[in-house]
């Protein structure tokens, strides 16, 4: 039974972590800072199993206590994660089928709701 | 109490960190946001606003509305019907019915201390900041528009369609309830409103309400002020002179 629960276990984690070669969307910043050799998530690993607690977590003290700060702001994570279109120059929506926030989110099978409201692109004039 | 800092030294050392660029690689700029609010906001303050409607023209008001739609967002929708549409701030005529006198006001959420969108929420999604600022959260709200019910002054408006290329920061979506946020996104950044930016100076006021040294509090002291609907008793923190 116990080796069974392992089996499972590690099948499970297996599908979260099966991620872990090169992303194929890193997007345009992110890309540029990983390039570069800095590191801006310290762990890889604590970002994709945490991301949903700590943009939760996030949400409600911007919203209800009017705390804005730039750690875990999901403008953040869009800015630096969206890919251009190299043809019109034209940024993709991170949600889009291929770019960075679906290609996992398609993987492990979830489907969330953060940009039927959420801008999909950076600011206009970021970059 | 003394204080050691007042609200302008705040400002003036605060705008100058408000933006900084730093370059990461080249080509590449990550824009720092400001970092002006890390500490929740407080009872200690109370935003609000007063409008003066002997100093507002219809011109005027028209620009108020028009500051709002393009600073938050609205307003392009073209699926949703006349009664459908958002309208955050609107023009309003009242007529005095006794003497004949047309004035026009620029009504928008009024932000009651007692308000009754708040009080009615399903959710716990209408809600009402400790610095008297009433918004809607989004992620808890269910759409059943009681509060659009509630509200005496027809402020709060939902949206009939999908939306898309929002403002980065105002989220709005299909669904949900929305209406007037005091710009909550400028103001936490020691900003002031759109609408207000928009207006002359002297005939929108907008400020700490409890602020003794602040222009709206001083000119409320001076001025004859009404809420509309006073005998509501919200205590609104929006406040019109001149009616
Ligand atoms: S004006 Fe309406 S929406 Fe605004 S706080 Fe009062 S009841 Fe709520
Ligand atoms: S305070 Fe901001 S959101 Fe409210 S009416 Fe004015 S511009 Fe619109």
């Amino acid at each position: 039974m116990n080796r069974l629960l392992v089996v499972f276990l590690s099948l499970l984690v297996g599908s979260v972590f099966a991620h872990t070669n090169e992303h194929a969307n890193l997007g345009e910043q992110a890309s540029s800072i990983k390039a570069s050799g800095k590191v801006f998530h310290e762990s890889v690993s604590i970002i994709r199993k945490m991301h949903p607690e700590f943009l939760r977590h996030k949400r409600d003290k911007t919203l209800r206590q009017g705390v804005r700060t730039d750690e875990y702001s999901l403008k953040g994570c869009v800015s630096c994660h969206a890919n251009k279109n190299k043809t019109n120059n034209q940024y993709h929506s991170v949600d889009k089928k291929g770019q960075f926030c679906s290609d996992c989110h398609e993987q492990v099978g979830v489907s969330l709701d953060c940009f039927s409201c959420h801008r999909t692109i950076p600011k206009e004039g970021l970059l | 109490m003394s204080k050691t800092l007042n609200r302008r030294d705040f400002i003036k050392t605060t705008s100058a960190t408000t933006i900084g660029v730093a370059t990461v690689a080249s080509g590449i700029t990550l824009t720092t946001f400001a970092d002006t609010n890390k500490t929740p906001v407080t009872n200690e303050k109370r935003w609000g606003m007063l409008i003066d409607t002997n100093k507002l023209s219809e011109v005027d008001i028209d620009g108020m509305v028009s500051a709002c739609q393009k600073e938050q967002g609205w307003g392009s929708e073209v699926h949703s019907t006349g009664s459908q549409k958002p309208g955050w701030i609107k023009k309003l005529k009242v007529k005095d019915k006794a003497t004949g006198r047309i004035s026009n006001l620029a009504l928008m959420c009024q932000h009651c201390e007692e308000p009754p969108c708040v009080d009615v929420c399903p959710t716990n999604a209408s809600m009402k900041r400790e610095d008297g600022i009433v918004l809607v959260d989004k992620h808890l709200c269910i759409g059943c528009r009681y509060c659009m019910m509630a509200c005496p002054y027809d402020a709060r408006s939902f949206v009939h369609e999908t939306l898309s290329n929002q403002k980065e920061h105002m989220p709005r979506g299909k669904g949900t309830v929305e209406s007037c946020t005091m710009c909550v996104h400028k103001v936490d950044k020691g900003g002031i409103p759109a609408c207000v930016a928009s207006a002359n100076s002297d005939a929108v006021i907008f400020g700490d309400l409890y602020d003794a040294s602040s222009k709206i509090n001083q000119t409320l002291k001076t001025v004859q002020s009404a809420q509309i609907r006073a005998d509501l008793n919200l205590n609104t923190g929006v406040r019109y002179s001149g009616l």
